[in-house]
């Protein structure tokens, strides 16, 4: 076998953006455009990285169009209501309504356009919102013209490089170390600042059918960044929610806003329509109303559910369609494949895997920013769903951008990169290729399963004391077969530090939603020892942070809201 | 069997397996392979990439049974 991690690169830059999906590419390029000398660092290639690889449909945005409903206050208003708890309003206004007019105007400067090909503003609703905020485009080639406007700034870009661990100096961040899953390079990366904009956790729980690469969100996104800004004493925020959605029997893909926002009915198995059961919007109430309505109907023997299509025009049918292949490229063809008929049909859903996400569109789940986009430790800021605050594609073009300019301006100044010890770096060298050199071990996907069932069975729609204390016992058992991960190759060398990460996140989850004992979101947050909303005193943030060598502490941050 | 690459078709461009967000595809001997094909995402980037049209998909039985 080659040795991997002979060679060994020392990299440098003013600000460093670790994950190259829709926000770590505005972020470079803000922070570009400050002037500072930026590298960015991908665990697959910017040009098809991240949640939007094979396309996008829509983008949020209020439009100041003369409608009550479609002005920043209004708007605003709705994100207090939907996402009570868990959004920061003053965040929120830094991160999006300040940056929204710029956002729109950098997608269509690169040459995307949010218009339809008459030429006209085409916007559907649903998911809880008082008016059609959601812009129906066509951003099937959105993430390849951001990675080529990336490139026309000369910004540096590390692909396939997968980040391993973050390094302070004296409390504050000094750099971060690597290795390329296609040749086995080291790399050790000296920054002034770091923006971590890595997504989520996806693979963390059962997926519907076995696979757990069918999944809604990118597989690839793995909680890589949210296990190593954790170890470095960077606080998160929100990661008590798992996220889940209604998707088609068979196949976890998006598709949900498109069918809805159509004006798709969902009925369960007796054909009847329900949601006005659960939510006074019915069918276009907020997305976990929706999960919560499909998993009621189901627990009480009214499954399977359905999405009924066929009352739909057939311009209506046409379009719905050609969206969903927009947002999905292959689900059309899936669609066709299961023997649907494009003339409108019911059409089977079902509740998808959860993941380690934001309980609403509204916010992000993860390392936990202030309105500057940074984190507790100075240096190290966050963008997109990787931060506790941004999610979706319009907070993450906007707010990205946004923390690329507060890293810049944070890098501008510190004076001299900051040293991190070699030591480190040599015990993490040895850590990071111990899989390829065992002769015997476990493979990643089999570790990983483990996880999943942990997962699924302890802390999925439902949750409580017992059955989260029970997964953090059977979570913290597994370390003991950490050591004993391998990998035949580096692709499975990727794997294996995914599992560990899978596994080390799905803990910070349980303990977060351990320490919020009420429910809120529900499915998102449901403890059945404490199934009720409790805005008096859980209005607001679990924040976690590392205590000692394997403890989670948690504390909580009260959020205002207007009356 | 997601991505499914024709051989016949494929000229070994290599832009597909440079782009692949899941270090699926890889090549081999100047050709494109599905090495992984579990670990489809089925997002469509290669297919879209591909410009001798070389890449389909096809849906697993369980993708379609259920």
């Amino acid at each position: 076998m080659a040795i991997f991690g002979s060679d060994v690169h020392r990299v440098k830059a003013d600000v460093a953006v670790i994950g190259g999906g829709t926000a770590g590419l505005n972020t470079a390029i803000a922070a570009a455009e400050m002037g500072a000398d930026v590298l960015i660092v991908d665990k697959a290639h910017i040009q098809r990285s991240g949640a939007i690889a094979g396309g996008i449909d829509h983008f949020f945005a209020y439009l100041n169009t003369g409608e009550k409903w479609d002005t920043r206050d209004a708007y605003l208003a709705y994100v207090a209501k939907v996402a009570r708890g868990a959004a920061n309003m003053k965040i929120h206004e830094k991160v999006l309504c300040d940056e929204l007019v710029p956002a729109m105007e950098r997608i269509e400067r690169m040459g995307v356009s949010l218009r339809q090909p008459d030429g006209k503003i085409m916007r559907t609703q649903a998911l809880g919102q008082p008016g059609p905020y959601a812009i129906n485009f066509d951003g099937k080639f959105l993430k390849p013209k951001m990675a080529m406007a990336v490139k026309k700034k000369h910004i540096r870009v590390l692909n396939r490089v997968q980040v391993s661990n973050l390094y302070l100096h004296e409390g504050e961040f000094a750099g971060f170390s690597g290795y390329d899953v296609r040749n086995g390079d080291f790399y050790e990366i000296e920054a002034k600042a770091v923006v971590i904009a890595t997504g989520n956790t996806n693979r963390m729980f059962k997926s519907q059918t076995g696979n757990p690469f069918n999944l809604w969100y990118c597989p690839a996104n793995t909680g890589d960044l949210h296990r190593a800004a954790f170890d470095a004493g960077v606080e998160l925020a929100n990661v008590e929610y798992i996220r889940m959605t209604v998707v088609p029997k068979g196949f976890s893909a998006p598709g949900f806003n498109a069918f809805f926002g159509m004006g798709g009915k969902f009925v369960n198995g007796l054909g009847m329509e329900f949601m006005k059961n659960y939510h006074p919007m019915g069918d276009k109430a907020p997305r976990n109303m929706m999960v919560w309505g499909a998993l009621q109907e189901v627990r009480a023997g009214r499954g399977p559910i359905y999405i009924d299509v066929r009352h739909l025009s057939p311009k209506d049918l046409a379009h719905l369609f050609s969206t969903l292949g927009t947002d999905k490229d292959t689900l059309p063809e899936f669609l066709t494949a299961k023997g649907y008929s494009r003339e409108g049909a019911m059409i089977e859903m079902t509740v998808s895997e959860p993941m380690q996400a934001r309980p609403s569109e509204l916010c992000g789940s993860g390392i936990k920013i202030d309105e500057t986009c940074a984190s507790n430790v100075p240096g190290i800021f966050a963008a997109g769903d990787a931060s506790d605050q941004m999610g979706c594609l319009n907070m993450c073009v906007a707010g990205g951008y946004a923390a690329g300019k507060h890293a810049a301006r944070y890098a501008a100044t510190v004076n001299y990169n900051r040293p991190f010890k070699s030591k480190a770096l040599a015990d993490e060298h040895k850590r990071v290729f111990a899989p390829l050199m065992r002769k015997t071990g476990i493979a990643p996907g089999e570790f990983e399963n483990i996880v999943r069932i942990i997962t699924t069975d302890n802390f999925g729609p439902y949750k409580s004391e017992i059955s989260l204390t029970s997964a953090i016992a059977k979570l913290d058992a597994l370390d003991r077969y950490r050591d004993e991960l391998k990998a035949n190759n580096l692709h499975e060398l990727m794997r294996c530090h995914e599992a560990m990460n899978i596994q080390s996140v799905a803990k910070i989850v349980a303990h977060a939603a351990l320490a919020r004992k009420e429910s809120r979101f529900p499915p998102y947050h449901y403890r059945s020892d404490h199934p009720e909303t409790n805005d008096n005193d859980w209005c607001g943030l679990v924040v976690v942070r590392r205590d000692g060598a394997k403890g989670v502490a948690t504390r909580f941050e009260r959020l205002p809201y207007a009356a | 069997m997601p991505a499914v690459i024709d051989k016949g078709k494929c000229n070994g461009c290599e832009l597909c397996a440079l782009y692949c967000p899941l270090d699926v595809i890889h090549m081999e001997e100047g050709m494109a392979v599905v090495k992984y094909p579990d670990e489809c995402w089925h997002c469509g980037a290669c297919r879209q990439d591909c410009a001798h049209g070389a890449i389909t998909f096809q849906f697993s039985p369980a993708m379609l049974g259920v």
